[in-house]
């Protein structure tokens, strides 16, 4: 059984934006680094190194569409533990909606051959959209198993989960392959060993680019990205509360009742 | 029929109050292009959900009502949700973008080739589009987005939209088949979660950080939260540190909410946490730091010692209400 896990470069939780125009960059004058592993991403390189360690995966193969120095992220999970790599390595993946995203990736997932189970994170914190799995799934042909919070068991070609939705958890068996994607609560992702840094930087991993995977880069956006802008910031200052606790509390109760918010 | 759809989720029997919200964007988007509003719901037993569309403006409703359909798999609703949109030659469909409503705007945007405008903030039509406004980089950006051709599917975010009123409304749905599921996905087992306030759904919510300083420290912050029926959050510090279980975690790892009031207890407002409230419509911070971060972002601020100012804020509330 062969594992896929989907990882995307996205900028850091710390990094600070300017937009001239409508094109957005970013830095991160804290860390100095700028771009990361999509924080959600970091629970499905686990997890399936998990597969791999508790349900008997031959290889767990990390998948990343984006430019050339999103290979870091591939580095990343090699270093973890994932036994192989892709990259399709293009400049026109960035201009791409999440649907023609998501073809990039079904026809890597495709090239790559032979897997069962693709695994994603939940979302990615640049976009927020949390519908790549399913359109993934869709493209694949696949099954999608969407908030997966625990893979149960994988036998007999099928595979069990407990999904997490607002309103509790479902647990859902289905056959493979499926596209499974997966919020924090089911794992504790582990730290890179120096081994596993040291191997993953010597790694030599296979790219390719949207031609060669046959994918039509050009109005490959259904979507429009009109503007993109700051937001504005709150209204009105801060109002500080003075007096002793007694007078701010009171003064703040008062306040919120105006507001009409209790 | 055309015009604008709205995909319904039926939270056991009743509307999920996210669609409510989608309904309303519905409408007003539905009185802008001069068109109506067609309800889909989908389940087993879902007379209520269809009557509570009719009654809060749907136009028209479709159900789909089938003992098979009791539990929610994409892989079953998808396809259905597909069909009538198609069916019905729909401009515009809208859905919560909860768990389920991001599940079937994918299928029905991989299945159409249709543009997906995720997790609206804002929505208006501009010559005859709609327009919807989303946040990008967990809110440090904004965004508006448009579909220039064809079926356009727009997300709302929950608590960004008000429930739509009621008109008093009433008629009779009228009822689709189900269509064949793709693949077979099949619940076996269902665990309802606990009662109590769902942190995104809340309208009021109390959150506890780092300045907290213990798992104990998050007593006073629990008691002022239930005396004012709010649900309770956290900063990432203070999951991280063990203090309070991570789905209590407000942020932008964490749940993204949108009260009508956010009480922040010693939370510094680190950029990523601010992320997760900024849109609250109304912010106090309490905390010792008169240079912490919040305060920036807050509407009403309190320096001074939590472990003083909660237990007196929540007795002053508990005297006036």
């Amino acid at each position: 059984m062969k594992v896929v896990v989907c990882v995307k470069q996205t900028p850091s939780t710390t990094a600070t934006f300017s937009v001239s125009d409508n094109v957005v960059s970013w830095e991160d004058t804290g860390s100095g680094k700028p771009n990361v592993v999509n924080p959600w991403d970091e629970f499905c390189v686990e997890e399936g190194i998990r597969m791999k360690e508790n349900h008997g995966a031959s290889a767990v193969v990390a998948l990343t569409a984006g430019p050339e120095g999103a290979v870091d992220v591939l580095r990343t999970s090699l270093a973890m533990g994932c036994t192989e790599a892709f990259h399709v390595a293009d400049d026109a993946i960035a201009d791409m909606d999440a649907n023609n995203n998501a073809k990039v990736l079904a026809a890597a997932v495709n090239q790559i051959g032979d897997a069962q189970v693709i695994i994603c994170g939940k979302q990615a914190i640049d976009g927020d959209s949390g519908v790549t799995p399913v359109l993934l799934a869709r493209e694949l042909g696949m099954t999608p198993l969407t908030y997966v919070s625990a893979i149960k068991s994988v036998d007999g070609g099928s595979i069990t989960v407990e999904r997490l939705t607002e309103a509790g958890q479902q647990e859902v068996t289905a056959s493979l392959p499926v596209v499974v994607s997966v919020v924090r609560e089911i794992n504790e992702p582990r730290y890179p060993s120096f081994m596993g840094i040291r191997k993953a930087n010597k790694a030599k991993i296979p790219t390719t680019n949207l031609a060669d995977l046959g994918v039509e880069a050009s109005g490959s956006s259904n979507v429009n990205w009109g503007t993109i802008y700051a937001p504005a910031a709150r209204e009105g200052e801060v109002e500080m509360l003075s007096g002793d606790v007694g007078d701010q509390v009171k003064a703040l109760v008062d306040r919120l009742f105006e507001e009409k918010v209790i | 029929m055309s015009g604008v759809f709205v995909y319904i989720e039926n939270a056991g029997g009743e509307m999920a109050s996210i669609s409510s919200e989608a309904l309303g964007v519905a409408r007003g988007v539905a009185a802008d292009l001069g068109s109506s509003v067609t309800a889909v719901v989908i389940g087993s037993g879902v007379d209520g959900v269809a009557s509570a569309a009719f009654d809060l403006g749907a136009d028209n409703v479709i159900a789909v009502d089938d003992a098979s359909l009791e539990h929610y798999t994409a892989s079953a609703y998808g396809p259905t949700v597909t069909q009538i949109v198609g069916d019905g030659g729909a401009d515009v469909l809208v859905a919560g973008a909860s768990t389920e409503g991001r599940d079937i705007s994918a299928w029905v945007s991989a299945d159409t080739g249709a543009g997906l405008m995720a997790d609206a903030i804002g929505v208006k039509v501009d010559d005859g589009r709609v327009v919807a406004t989303r946040t990008v980089y967990a809110g440090k950006l904004l965004a508006d987005v448009s579909v220039p051709e064809g079926l356009q599917i727009v997300t709302t975010r929950n608590r960004a939209f008000p429930p739509a009123e009621s008109t008093g409304g009433s008629g009779a749905a009228s009822s689709a088949s189900a269509v064949e599921a793709a693949g077979d996905a099949q619940v076996v087992g269902i665990s309802q979660k606990e009662s109590g306030v769902s942190l995104t759904d809340a309208s009021k919510i109390v959150s506890g950080g780092r300045g907290v300083g213990g798992p104990e420290g998050f007593e006073p912050v629990q008691a002022l939260a239930d005396s004012i029926g709010a649900a309770m959050g956290a900063s990432r510090a203070a999951v991280d540190a063990g203090w309070i279980p991570y789905d209590h975690q407000v942020g932008q790892t964490g749940k993204t909410v949108s009260p009508d009031l956010y009480i922040a207890c010693g939370i510094s407002g680190a950029i990523q946490h601010q992320a997760g409230m900024r849109t609250s419509k109304v912010i106090v911070a309490i905390n010792k730091d008169s240079d912490a971060p919040i305060f920036g972002l807050a509407s009403y601020g309190i320096v001074g010692d939590l472990f003083e100012v909660l237990p007196a804020l929540e007795s002053e509330f508990k005297s006036r209400m």
